[in-house]
């Protein structure tokens, strides 16, 4: 598969590596869950993803790792776009992309190291490799030492950090978050956000949707506001609880 | 890696679904055991069949006063017949001996004088050993003058032959009804497999992993059962084959399946649940893809 890119420097690289191009998305005879939607996200980057439920942050971050398909428009990952891709094309991309959900998605039972090596099982990888990266991931979200127990003995946040080591597992081009720390208290939380930091500062893309806007509200990174299946223009400004967001989108 | 991944599936799989995979290995292994020895019992039927086709003796008795030259003559007449294999004049002494070889005991001594008739044995041509040419022939032998009386074991060929039909249409029959049990405990257990395990499908999904690799352990949960039933298919046939062959030495299987009998059993076996557990899992994985 590709080197280690581990270390490429966030920033540096100009073209958009997800792109969405005029992007409709209607579920069954229900229309409009995304409307017309234009966006770049770039290699590097941390973006935030913001809006009440239902305004489509889960649509949109589906069509990435194209769980769905756009009704119309186009939705370019990296060296693959929605209008033509085959089955096992998506395969592939979905193996070069992490994905952490509300729910985590672990296979509960089933242990933490097997969890974590899955997408490595998935690549064909042999033993004594997947068994190296499994236990450095292990060991960077702090879950070594639960590296036997089944998924099930967890609590969520641990859960949650395990789901991220095996988003990291690949190196993926990006992380998508679809509100991790959704069933997680204020510690575990903030733990989670921390741990998406470090893979970022590292050089992971990172794209998490979220409605906790206490946890990110002191965070540099852009945002992107989303309402009824669209994206609220930069610098509008929106009532959140007794809160007022600033919009900061920078490159819409 | 993938594949320990996919074995350690299958037995969990298996485990997990112990109670319908024993259904589906029992009914597999019934269903193999009477395939078998319906194709085994077929091919020994079927040859002892043949070879009373092909020796099938007439005999044709004369009258107790005629002598060796009447046999002669007779033998003659019938060779004329064109369509006749062989034939053969059995005298008076010839039959005593035949006699002594069979029932142990020598005819003079029970009897003083020798009752045996002298006796012409015929072989048709193969073409000929037909029933109704065989009724024909007897027919016409019989009016001979000096014929006392023609046989032949017509009636045990007919028995044969409408047993062996029998046979074979009653366990097509029971195959049929089994083959159809056995799709659906199959079938059912990949169901129950694939639904338990559908959240870890899902997941297996999103983590980009194959159709082929989300399918196989399924796939082989099937081949085991098929393995196993096999096992207990050929486990059994053995024991059988041994208490038929020390029970009725007349029963003659054929060697050659014999001594392959526990690799065809097993086989068959795996590629049934192979295939049938193939053919099943797609459906429920789409199944659940399309419920998400
Ligand atoms: N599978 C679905 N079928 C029908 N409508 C859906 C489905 N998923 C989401 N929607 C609708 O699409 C809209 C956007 O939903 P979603 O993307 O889940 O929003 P968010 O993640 O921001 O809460 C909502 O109105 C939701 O009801
Ligand atoms: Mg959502």
């Amino acid at each position: 598969m590709q080197g280690s890119t581990r270390d490429r420097k966030p920033n540096t690289c100009d073209y958009a590596m997800i792109r969405f191009s005029q992007v409709t998305v209607n579920y069954g005879y229900v229309p409009g869950a995304l409307k017309d939607i234009n966006l770049q996200l770039h290699k590097g980057d941390f973006t935030l993803l913001l809006g009440p439920t239902g305004s489509g942050k889960s649509t949109l971050l589906r069509l990435i790792y194209m769980d769905i398909l756009p009704s119309a428009g186009l939705v370019t990952v990296d060296r693959w776009n929605s209008a033509r891709i085959s089955p096992r094309q998506i395969n592939l991309l979905r193996r070069n992309i992490g994905v952490v959900f509300q729910d985590f998605r672990l296979i509960e039972n089933m242990t933490v190291f097997d969890n974590v090596a899955l997408p490595l099982v998935i690549e064909g990888y042999r033993r004594k490799y997947i068994r190296q990266v499994t236990q450095a991931l292990l060991d960077e979200v702090n879950m070594l030492a639960a590296a036997d127990q089944p998924a099930s003995t967890l609590s969520l946040g641990e859960k949650q950090r395990v789901a991220i080591a095996r988003a990291m597992a690949k190196d993926p081009l990006i992380v998508i978050a679809d509100e991790p720390t959704g069933n997680l208290d204020r510690e575990a939380s903030q733990n989670v956000l921390n741990l998406l930091e470090r893979f970022n500062r590292h050089g992971t893309s990172i794209l998490m949707a979220t409605h906790d806007y206490e946890l990110i509200k002191e965070t540099p990174y852009r945002r992107i506001y989303m309402e009824n299946g669209e994206i609220r223009q930069p610098d509008s400004s929106i009532n959140v609880g007794k809160e007022r967001i600033i919009m900061m989108n920078r490159d819409v | 890696m993938k594949l320990r991944f996919v074995l350690r599936q299958t037995l969990n799989n298996l485990w997990r679904e112990r109670t319908p995979a024993t259904a589906s290995v029992l009914t597999i292994g019934i269903a193999l055991v009477i395939l078998i020895s319906l194709f085994e019992v077929s091919i020994s039927l079927y040859r002892n069949l043949n070879d009373l086709k092909q020796n099938m003796v007439i005999e044709v008795y004369l009258e107790a006063s005629r002598t060796e030259n009447d046999a002669a003559g007779i033998s003659a007449q019938l060779s004329d017949y064109g369509t006749i294999e062989r034939i053969r004049v059995i005298s008076k002494e010839a039959a005593a001996e035949i006699f002594e070889k069979e029932f142990g005991e020598n005819i003079y001594d029970i009897l003083k004088e020798n009752p045996l008739p002298v006796m012409i044995e015929v072989r048709l041509q193969s073409e000929y050993n037909h029933p109704d040419y065989l009724a024909l022939f007897k027919k016409q032998v019989e009016a001979l003058p000096g014929v006392d009386e023609v046989h032949y074991r017509h009636v045990l060929v007919e028995k044969l032959e409408s047993l062996t039909q029998a046979v074979l249409i009653s366990g097509l029959a029971v195959l049929i009804v089994l083959v159809f049990a056995m799709n659906l405990l199959i079938r059912n257990t990949i169901k129950l497999s694939v639904y338990a395990r559908r959240d870890q499908i899902a997941i297996m999904k999103i983590l980009g992993a194959g159709n082929l690799f989300i399918r196989l352990p399924y796939i082989l949960e099937g081949a085991f059962e098929g393995l196993f039933g096999g096992m207990m298919a050929a486990a059994g046939l053995i024991l059988a084959h041994k208490f038929i062959a020390d029970s009725f030495e007349a029963i003659r299987f054929s060697l050659s399946v014999y001594k392959m009998l526990w690799i065809v059993t097993i086989s068959v076996g795996i590629l049934i649940g192979f295939f049938v557990s193939a053919a099943a899992v797609g459906h429920f994985v789409q199944k659940i893809y399309a419920k998400k």
